[in-house]
């Protein structure tokens, strides 16, 4: 038994992929998602907020 | 005392109901999208396809869920996982994927629900996430 990992904040910080733009330049906004699998991502790049999956 | 010093699985069972956001392994034998299918399993194959995922519009067999499918005796027998435990859309799911298989012209069909091996994101085909990225999520 392991309580939710995003209480800890893991995962990748910076780094992930803009779905949008393929930009690399992103920052995690947020370790919780509106799902389990999702966490919230800024892209520096086109300004635009996403999620990551899995 | 930290979230590790707790032992209370009194179920020894692997599954977790949350997804650990490690990008977990890539899986020899999964995902399993029907390929080399023949005749009815063909079919069960093709109408699964056909089920999306209620959240986002990527097909079930796409994001790796389906885990195998026989047909005999004129009954379709699906196993499939779900990406966690806890899935809230998990009857919904299991009826979406018995209704497929019944259209694909069995008599009956059975789905059962299985966490092992524990499904992660790299049971997700190429398709799938560019369908996922389409909807405007990183894969």
């Amino acid at each position: 038994m392991r309580f939710d990992p995003s209480t800890r904040g893991e995962g990748p910080e910076t780094g992930v992929e803009c779905p949008y733009c393929e930009s690399t330049n992103t920052v995690r906004d947020h370790p919780k998602g509106p799902g389990l699998c999702r966490s919230m991502h800024y892209c520096e790049d086109c300004e635009q907020p996403f999620e990551r999956f899995g | 005392m930290s979230a590790d010093d707790f032992e209370g699985n009194e179920f020894e069972s692997e599954a977790c109901a949350y997804t650990d956001y490690t990008s977990g392994e890539a899986h020899e034998q999964y995902p399993k999208t029907g390929g080399g299918a023949t005749g009815v399993e063909r079919d069960v194959w093709d109408a699964l396809y056909e089920v999306e995922d209620p959240e986002m519009p990527v097909s079930i067999v796409d994001l790796g869920l389906i885990y195998g499918v026989e047909v005999a005796d004129d009954v379709a027998r699906v196993e499939m996982t779900l990406t966690y435990t806890g899935c809230p859309a998990r009857d919904m799911i299991l009826n979406d994927v018995r209704c497929a298989a019944l259209a694909a012209g069995v008599a009956d069909a059975e789905v059962t629900l299985r966490y092992s091996p524990p499904w992660n994101v790299e049971m997700v085909t190429e398709r799938g996430k560019e369908d996922l990225r389409e909807f405007g999520l990183s894969v």
